[in-house]
């Protein structure tokens, strides 16, 4: 038994070591301080959405509308400086608000419409790749673009905006650390602290596990409901910022891959430490074992689909984990 | 309506004859039956992919072509249904135009809503997709060519032996096309080493290939050609480029186009070297073109292609071309091919 329960609780770990250890034999370069730094800048913006899709699954409710928020945020971003010429302040600012207000909508939808939490943000996901569209008819936003009216947008990125994305910090090696990965750190350790050790946090999980004993120990499950989903409209419209910066303009995408990778690492975080449960820490090395995967087969010239076909298995082995050896999935 | 619209054809036609007038004022010839009378002349777009750039300028020019002519244009937008595109083609019979262009789509589920509407009298081309019809003329952008100058410049800029990243992926026909012609180059140039070859659709596919892109210069920093036959993937290359800064010390060669693009080509130091593109708008004006051609009983040929261009880094900044408007006003290869215009079709670039 006790074997089994440090399979349960290290087996995902063990699984990621040597998943480094057998790419820094097998691909050349993997193993270098840029190359970790690499993989945590790939993982940076999904690595960001999962987290906040971490507090939705933590009150029992699901965030499909993530991916659509961190590109409508992406081009909200490219039409306030581009467009209406405003400076990166602005356009952070006009992100974190569509952000919040999408994520107030859908706590409303959930808690006070009664519509299914899946249906809801499904919903918000199509309204927001159709709505990203309407203010340039479909165009993407960058520099020098013609209008539907047919001026020509001159404003353009601000340099503040861009080094969200490019600037890099020194750490023992010169320009080593991007913006993007501080920022994943940063809120992968401010979500965890909240969610672990603050009474709201714990409030949040209680509501997750069962809805009507929280309420009836007097919890404002609802309040508590409701704020999740603005973490989760917050943290991926940060998602979205890093990606506007990152690629320097303001591209229509629906951002379904954002959503299933972060969902991926999320729901891969269940199986770290045998947590069985949505956890902020799990979600940060599910990120991190998805991009270490991705990074390695690259490199060893890997295509695409047998990356996909690797995600998937990875997924699938930690549900299995979770829900069938740790057997705690059964409530 | 009858009067309206026939007083709207008329002002049409008298606005495009002035136009032609002052183009050619010797010929000052009339247009053959049913450009005419252009105003009774209706004909449907069925499309099949319409979101992103790419789609939006080649609306906006078989608009500025239909609208030259003056005829009656209905656009149907499948949004990526195969089967309500074909559907949408009977729409259109029932609509009673007298001319359909099918824009992209599948073969198998295009081929007998093509015919269908071959069979009641109406003339159909087809753009980017094979509806395998005698009938019915294929527009095309020429993939091979555009691979072809995109790498005979890189040949140009970088002699004829380097390591190359090469970004593809398979099963997308423009795709598949212009890896027809890499495999040859490869042929052609024993020096050419393919030391990796990577991509993704993973949207945003510029961000994904990003990813992918600097795991690959990681793994062979000896790389000097990235050739990204499509622009989000070289827009991806030069994110990783730029971010592992080695921006001077590769090439990137693409296909396609946007102002986006031009902008990335003309930072300081890009890597970003040339790229071979077709104006969209222009396929979209010669697919009207094509139509019209059919509809006065000419014949445009089984296959119409339009000619692409090379747009080099050095081009955009010696001629100072900011945006795509910049791109035709300045590169006039870009903004009009001589491709089916017979002396009375009226050029919708024309000032």
């Amino acid at each position: 038994m006790i074997l089994r329960d440090r399979a349960i609780r290290y087996g995902f770990i063990v699984l990621l070591f040597g998943l480094i250890a057998y790419f820094a034999i097998a691909a050349d370069g993997f193993v270098s301080p840029q190359s970790a730094v690499f993989i945590f800048q790939s993982v940076a913006i999904t690595g960001v959405l999962a987290l906040g899709v971490t507090a939705t699954l933590v009150v029992g409710g699901f965030d499909l509308s993530i991916g659509s928020v961190a590109t409508s945020a992406m081009m909200a971003a490219a039409y306030v400086m581009v467009v209406l010429e405003q400076n990166a302040v602005v356009a952070v600012v006009a992100c974190l608000v569509i952000g919040a207000v999408v994520g107030l909508i859908n706590g409303w939808l959930i808690v006070y419409m009664r519509v299914p939490d899946l249906l809801a943000t499904l919903g918000m996901m199509f309204l927001l790749v159709g709505l990203q569209r309407i203010p340039t008819e479909g165009r993407s936003i960058a520099t020098g673009m013609t209008m539907p009216d047919g001026s020509v947008a001159n404003g353009s990125f601000g340099a503040a905006f861009l080094a969200l994305g490019r600037h890099r910090f020194d750490f023992f090696i010169p320009n080593l650390i991007p913006v993007s990965v501080v920022v994943l750190l940063v809120l992968a350790v401010l979500i965890w602290f909240f969610l672990e050790y603050t009474r709201f946090g714990r409030m949040m999980y209680a509501v997750g596990s069962n809805e009507r004993a929280a309420e009836l120990a007097g919890a404002p499950v609802k309040a508590y409901k409701i704020w999740a989903y603005v973490i989760s409209g917050v943290f991926a419209s940060i998602g979205g910022i890093l990606l506007a910066a990152r690629l320097g303009r303001g591209d229509i995408a629906s951002g379904n891959n954002l959503l299933l990778d972060a969902v991926a690492a999320a729901l891969i975080g269940y199986a770290v430490l045998g947590a069985a449960k949505p956890n902020a820490f799990g979600t940060a090395v599910g990120a991190v074992f998805v991009g270490v995967l991705l990074q390695g087969l690259t490199m060893m010239n890997a295509p695409y689909y047998t990356q996909d076909f690797v995600k998937g298995v990875v997924l699938v082995v930690a549900l299995v984990f979770t829900f069938a050896l740790s057997g705690r999935g059964r409530r | 309506m009858n009067i309206t619209r026939r007083l709207l054809g008329k002002a049409a036609l008298g606005l495009a004859g002035a136009t032609l007038l002052m183009q050619l004022p010797a010929i000052a010839q009339d247009r053959p039956a049913p450009f005419d009378k252009p105003g009774a002349v209706k004909i449907a777009l069925v499309r099949y992919l319409s979101t992103g750039d790419f789609f939006q300028a080649y609306l906006s020019g078989v608009e500025a072509q239909a609208k030259a002519l003056g005829v009656d244009l209905r656009v149907l937008d499948s949004r990526q249904d195969a089967a309500l595109q074909a559907d949408m083609v009977d729409q259109a019979i029932a609509l009673g135009v007298q001319g359909i262009i099918i824009q992209h789509g599948l073969t198998e589920s295009m081929k007998d809503a093509a015919q269908r509407a071959v069979d009641a009298g109406i003339k159909v081309v087809a753009f980017d997709v094979n509806v395998e019809n005698p009938k019915i003329p294929q527009i095309e952008q020429s993939d091979r060519d555009l691979a072809r100058l995109a790498l005979e410049q890189a040949v140009k800029d970088n002699g004829e032996s380097w390591k190359a990243g090469y970004v593809y992926v398979a099963g997308i026909a423009p795709l598949d096309r212009r890896n027809e012609t890499w495999v040859e180059f490869k042929k052609k140039y024993s020096g050419i080493n393919e030391a990796a070859m990577f991509g993704t659709l993973d949207n945003p596919i510029a961000n994904s290939v990003a990813n992918q892109a600097r795991s690959v210069l990681s793994a062979h920093p000896d790389i000097k050609v990235m050739f990204a036959p499509y622009d989000e993937f070289a827009k991806g290359v030069k994110i990783a480029v730029d971010e592992a800064g080695l921006n001077k010390d590769i090439k990137i060669y693409s296909a396609d186009i946007s102002t986006s693009d031009i902008a990335a080509m003309r930072e300081p130091d890009s890597a970003w070297a040339a790229t071979a593109a077709t104006n969209p708008a222009v396929v979209g004006q010669v697919s009207v073109r094509a139509l019209a051609q059919l509809l006065a009983g000419e014949d445009p040929g089984h296959n119409v292609i339009v000619p692409p261009t090379l747009i080099t880094q050095k081009d955009l900044l010696d001629k100072d071309i900011k945006n795509m408007e910049d791109l035709s006003a300045k590169l006039p290869q870009f903004a009009h091919a001589d491709v089916a215009m017979p002396a009375w079709m009226p050029n919708p670039n024309a000032k």
